[in-house]
């Protein structure tokens, strides 16, 4: 089974290692593939991050993807413009603003951590039935629950239950990811995939989390990224 | 010479399905034992409580640490493997030392998880 993890930084964003270390440790606890996420900062940067992950990948033989993430609406408009330029589209959630436009645009792969810093889930059924229509991923981040504890530790994976229970209800694809910032964040896959089991996952819905659903993510990006691609169902066959 | 009582031991069907879980610790500096035992007991009861860390039925097999690989072995009940593994994981340093722990087998007896 081949696992992903679409969810670290590295140097190029807040994390301090280097993409190295961060593809090195993923290689060791036997994922395929990781995406790279970086916040957007000029066309001119996101070619170098593109061919350090060109070098990197090569290098230590890990599939790497290129994610750009947004943090408010303006950006992810803009982002959305510019799909075809990197591999994934994330979005910060915990913003309801934010997490709406998110499930609205179909150009968005995944919706990380809809609850973050919030009393609530930041996902509600409204949200949940635009999400399957649009095929953005929601995403269970490890870290939220690795760098919290107590009572905010609690209240995360009581959100997250919850967020669970409604994808699962409307068939809305999730994503179990480290959410790593540095490489001592990442976990085993076996780990991140038992911990979704907690939270109301079955075993092998869980397993898919990690590994069938991120690859159809992948393999999504791939496409919208050649160039006989237009839109969504239509593409150049002649 | 004072001889000490042991219980009969309980039937087959009665006894606790065992699961053993062998993991590798990977670390920026070695590690030692004892701080790797504290970290797991107290990750555990912080995060699963007294109730909740009792129905594990969680054992570390000291005699199993092999200082030279870094790997351990748990013992639990067979309800209890996701609990345990999903545990492990929320152990990110062990004294000044950052942590990963790679769960490298999951065995009904502690032969099965010796390499073929």
């Amino acid at each position: 089974m081949k696992f992903y993890d679409l969810h670290v930084y590295s140097s190029f964003a807040n994390g301090q290692p280097t993409l190295e270390q961060l593809a090195q440790t993923a290689k060791e606890l036997d994922y395929h593939g990781i995406c790279y996420v970086v916040y957007f900062e000029g066309k001119e940067r996101e070619k170098i991050v593109e061919t350090q992950i060109k070098e990197v990948s090569r290098k230590i033989g890990i599939e790497i993807l290129l994610g750009l993430k947004a943090r408010n609406v303006k950006e992810l408009n803009f982002l959305a413009g510019l799909r075809r330029d990197f591999d994934l589209l994330l979005v910060k959630g915990g913003n309801l603003d934010l997490n709406r436009a998110a499930v609205e645009t179909p150009e968005v792969d995944i919706l990380a951590h809809p609850e973050l810093g919030r009393l609530d889930s930041g996902f509600n059924h409204v949200l949940a039935k635009l999400a399957a229509k649009n095929n953005v991923a929601i995403e269970m981040n490890f870290r939220e629950i690795l760098t919290s504890s107590k009572r905010s530790r609690s209240l995360i994976l009581a959100h997250m239950r919850e967020n669970v229970k409604l994808a699962k209800k409307y068939h809305v694809p999730i994503v179990l990811c480290s959410g790593a910032i540095s490489n001592w964040e990442l976990r085993d896959p076996q780990v991140i995939i038992f911990m979704a089991n907690q939270l109301g996952l079955e075993l092998k819905e869980a397993k898919e989390c990690i590994s069938t659903i991120p690859e159809n993510i992948i393999n999504r990006a791939r496409e919208r990224r050649d160039e006989k691609f237009i839109m969504p169902g239509v593409r150049v066959v002649k | 010479m004072r001889q000490v009582k042991k219980l009969k031991i309980v039937l087959s069907t009665l006894r606790e399905k065992e699961r053993y879980v062998k993991f590798k610790i990977i670390s920026q500096e070695p590690i030692i034992y004892s701080d790797l035992e504290d970290a797991i007991l107290n990750t555990f009861l912080d995060f699963y409580g007294e109730q909740g860390f009792s129905s594990l039925s969680f054992w570390i097999m000291k005699d199993l640490y092999d200082e030279e690989n870094q790997t351990l072995v748990v013992r639990c009940n067979h309800k209890s493997v996701s609990q345990v593994i999903a545990g492990l994981g929320l152990i990110s340093r062990l004294g000044d030392s950052r942590v990963i722990f790679k769960i490298l087998k999951v065995s009904g007896s502690i032969k099965g998880l010796k390499p073929a």
